[in-house]
């Protein structure tokens, strides 16, 4: 009961706790916080094994990015009339079935890949970073560059359009 | 003239060209179609009379054609070859056909289709020319098949009445039971010879394994069965009869039931070497000519008994092949043309004039059809064998030559000819003696009915006197006349004729006294061989289709067309629920599809 | 083996919720814990030594490339919602689906 492995599994509760309460949950705002914490717990996974700015950025970006930018949505867009339940979920076999086939399949064909050694962490940093974004992954840097260009046209074409 | 002879194909080549021509510009043609068509059959006649003046003894013109090669020995041509025998078929073809040709034009006056009438006899006179012109097997076969189909084509002539198209169904059916027999001969014989032409069939006949020539022989006799009507498969012939009165004469008399005859003539140096297959040949026909000849007795009507005649003297000539006589055979062939197709176009005339084929409905007609009349007494007596008429030195041969053979079947076949006189006289009386009894206007036909009787008449007297000349020219062994036999078939004949007079005095066309009574109608109808076959072949054949129909065609057939249809429908709505518009479903089912591919990968391929 | 668990579970999970969740922007929210799952599965793994990958950096380079991805995503995502809010009333997909445009 090393403190390491206590640390992990609270991470893993609070993100799977969050992944579940975003995917069933009826109450848009519970739902928010679901994501919320789900993303919350990925960054503290990234810190714990050693990805510290990895972390940060999960946090600036999207935490205080795209869920923000979420919870902006949701109150554009939600009008409840007298507070019914707004989120349905179609419980569906052929759902179940896929994603419950996809978990075993990916499961079984990994476990042999993945030594159940102790977690050794990332020795990596901003210094390795800069080294990747500028050397080997170039292209990927400046493409995202680009990508995001586009997005925030996208997103004023999108949102600029008549409003009629 | 000798140039004209060199074409030998002509005989076949003209008359199919005219028969095309007359079928698709018959009606352009009109009053002249028959005279486009007598071209034909006048053509044939001319070159098998060329031919004898010629002198034929023997040697032959020739030409060939390669056909096919298929696979095995050799290939199989087609060729001419004009003999002794040719020849004198040509001019028993051409004649009969030609006067038949003339007497349609009167007989079947004012009556439709006549271009496919006149081109099927064009037809009919290419094929049969093809069949005794050709100088082997399979020149052979193509007209006798051609043959079988023309009689198809005329016996169903008036193809509306159902009794004429099942005639033509049933005669083209038996025949074919026949030709089946007629192949496989020479299928056999081409294994074994490699070569169907006459000339090399016959020079390898004689080294041939004595199984094989029986088998060959024997096969080649189930051919001639079925075509010359004996005995088991002479059911066709009374029904043939449904078709003109002209085309019994020609096809049904005087030329396609010949056909038989003349194979095994022409087949003579394999077949006779076979004594199995002459002593089968003797039985059927012995047996077949005294069959006939009962049946004859018994029928009301008149075309019906000159059917069975007919059957009746074919079977002579098969007996006399039987007992190795096949000129007396091919004698008694061209004398019987001559006048059962004389009686033929008589009773054509008779029916044509008084319209009726039922004896009962005759009587008295000699006074107001003196032509026809005098003409049918000529051709009676030459059936009954009366000297000097033609049939009396032809069938004389015959008896002579089987009593000197087999003296027991001289028996049979003179208890035939007494049979024979019978049914003659019988027919005689009640067509054209006592009173008319029916109520139309018989009249005589118009000269174009008249001058082929008066023609076949003649021939019928004269005809008789050139057995010896008819023997040396197809190259046959010609008896001496026995006097014994003459005298003693010439007074059968007289006892037959006297009898059948006095029965048809009766005023019942049909014995009144038993047993006859009773055996008459049995008779009238050929013996049950009708009932026979429906009994043994058709009743079992039709049971089974009737189940194959009830249950195979309409339960399991039908139902899986029929089903199909639910089943689509089922298919299709299930599918339906596919397209329901969601695209979450659509991604479930891409996921669904991912995920089953990978699990195919990995469970494959052991690791992705 | 827990983390495989863990990361491949919370990204069934994830595909789960695309497939089944009735409003627009619940869909986009089940998404965003798919990408996360993925991206958790991926510096795990390089935390636990499996061996990939050729430098040091690139792991937590490709990492900070999927949160760009996803933020790209969302962002335009979100922005077609709003969108659609405006033009048919309503986020649910049932409705969606019958309207003609």
């Amino acid at each position: 009961m090393t403190l390491e492995s206590v640390v992990f599994a609270i991470l893993g509760v609070v993100a799977v706790s969050g992944g579940v309460v975003t995917v069933f949950a009826r109450d848009v705002s519970r739902m928010a916080m679901g994501l919320g914490a789900f993303l919350v717990a990925v960054a503290g996974f990234f810190v714990y094994w050693g990805a510290t700015f990895l972390g940060v950025v999960q946090l600036f970006v999207y935490i205080g990015g795209v869920l923000v930018l979420m919870i902006f949505a949701i109150m554009l867009v939600h009008r409840s009339p007298d507070g019914s339940p707004l989120l349905e979920t179609r419980h569906d076999v052929a759902a179940l079935a896929v994603a419950g086939g996809l978990f075993f399949l990916v499961v079984a064909s990994l476990l042999d890949v993945v030594p159940d050694s102790v977690d050794q962490g990332i020795a990596s940093g901003p210094a390795e970073l800069n080294e990747a974004f500028l050397g080997p992954m170039l292209t990927h840097f400046e493409m995202g560059g680009v990508l995001l260009l586009a997005v925030l046209v996208a997103v004023v074409v999108i949102l600029g359009g008549d409003e009629r | 003239m000798s140039a004209f002879l060199d074409l030998g194909w002509s005989v076949v080549l003209l008359p199919l060209a005219l028969a095309v021509v007359v079928a698709f510009s018959g009606r352009l043609l009109g009053r002249l179609a028959p005279a486009v068509a007598i071209i034909a059959p006048l053509w044939v006649l001319a070159y098998g009379v060329l031919s004898l003046v010629d002198g034929v003894h023997g040697s032959s013109r020739a030409g060939s054609v390669e056909w096919l090669t298929p696979g095995g020995p050799g290939s199989l041509t087609v060729g001419w070859a004009v003999d002794g025998l040719t020849a004198v078929m040509l001019v028993v073809v051409g004649l009969v056909a030609t006067l038949v040709v003339l007497f349609s034009v009167g007989y079947m006056h004012g009556e439709g289709g006549l271009p496919r009438y006149f081109a099927a006899l064009c037809l009919f006179t290419a094929a049969m020319s093809m069949l005794v012109v050709a100088d082997g097997f399979v020149g052979l076969f193509i007209g006798w098949e051609l043959v079988g189909a023309c009689s198809y084509l005329l016996i169903g002539f008036w193809f509306t009445r159902p009794a004429a198209a099942n005639a033509a169904v049933k005669a083209f059916l038996t025949t074919r039971v026949g030709d089946v027999g007629l192949f496989l001969a020479l299928a056999l014989l081409w294994r074994e010879v490699g070569d169907l032409s006459y000339a090399a069939v016959f020079a390898a006949a004689p080294s041939l394994p004595a199984a094989t020539v029986t088998a060959a022989s024997l096969l080649l006799l189930v051919g001639a069965v079925g075509k010359s009507a004996q005995f088991p498969l002479q059911i066709w012939l009374p029904d043939a009869m449904e078709g003109p009165t002209p085309v019994s004469a020609l096809i049904h008399a005087a030329t396609m039931v010949a056909a038989g005859v003349f194979l095994i003539a022409r087949a003579w140096p394999l077949f006779s070497l076979s004594a199995a297959a002459l002593t089968v040949t003797l039985a059927i026909g012995g047996l077949t000519a005294v069959g006939a000849a009962a049946a004859a007795l018994a029928q009301t009507d008149i075309k019906k008994v000159l059917a069975y005649s007919t059957i009746s003297q074919l079977g002579f000539m098969f007996a006399a092949l039987g007992v190795g006589a096949w000129g007396a055979a091919v004698f008694h062939l061209v004398t019987h043309a001559v006048f059962k197709a004389l009686l033929f176009l008589g009773s054509g005339s008779v029916i044509h004039g008084s319209g009726t084929q039922e004896l009962e409905e005759m009587g008295g007609l000699f006074r107001k059809m003196p032509v026809t009349g005098a003409t049918w007494l000529v051709g009676a007596g030459a059936l009954a064998g009366l000297p000097p008429l033609a049939g009396f030195f032809s069938k004389d041969e015959i008896l002579h030559d089987v009593a000197g053979a087999e003296p027991l079947w001289a028996i049979i076949l003179f208890g035939a000819s007494l049979m024979t006189a019978f049914y003659v006289a019988r027919t005689t009386r009640l067509a054209f003696f006592d009173s008319y009894r029916g109520d139309g206007h018989p009249h005589e036909g118009g000269w174009s009915m008249r001058l082929p009787l008066i023609v076949l008449a003649t021939l019928a007297v004269g005809v008789g006197f050139a057995g010896s000349w008819l023997a040396e020219t197809v190259g046959a062994h010609h008896g001496t006349l026995d006097l014994a036999v003459a005298a003693g078939s010439t007074l059968l004949a007289l006892i037959g004729l006297f009898a059948g007079w006095k029965a048809a005095g009766t005023h019942h066309p049909v014995f009144a006294r038993p047993p006859f009574a009773r055996l008459a109608p049995l008779m009238r109808a050929g013996w049950g061989a009708d009932a026979l076959v429906e009994r043994v072949i058709i009743g079992p054949v039709a049971g089974f289709s009737r189940v194959l129909y009830g249950f195979v065609d309409r339960k399991v057939v039908d139902g899986i067309a029929e089903g199909a249809v639910p089943l689509a429908r089922g298919l299709g709505r299930a599918f339906a629920t596919l397209q329901s518009g969601d695209a979450q479903w659509y991604a479930t089912m891409l996921g669904a599809g991912a995920v089953a591919l990978l699990a195919l990968v990995s469970y494959l391929g052991r690791g992705l | 083996m827990s983390l495989l668990v863990i990361t491949v579970g919370l990204f069934s999970l994830g595909l789960y919720g695309v497939l089944t969740r009735r409003d627009l922007v619940a869909i986009l929210a089940s998404i965003e814990v798919m990408l996360g799952s993925a991206t958790l599965l991926l510096v795990g793994l390089a935390a636990v030594g499996t061996p990939m990958g050729s430098h040091e950096g690139a792991v937590e380079a490709t990492g900070v490339m999927v949160i760009v991805l996803a933020a790209a995503e969302a962002a335009v995502g979100l922005a077609l919602v709003i969108s659609v809010a405006r033009r048919f009333k309503t986020t649910r997909v049932d409705e969606l689906t019958e309207v003609k445009g």
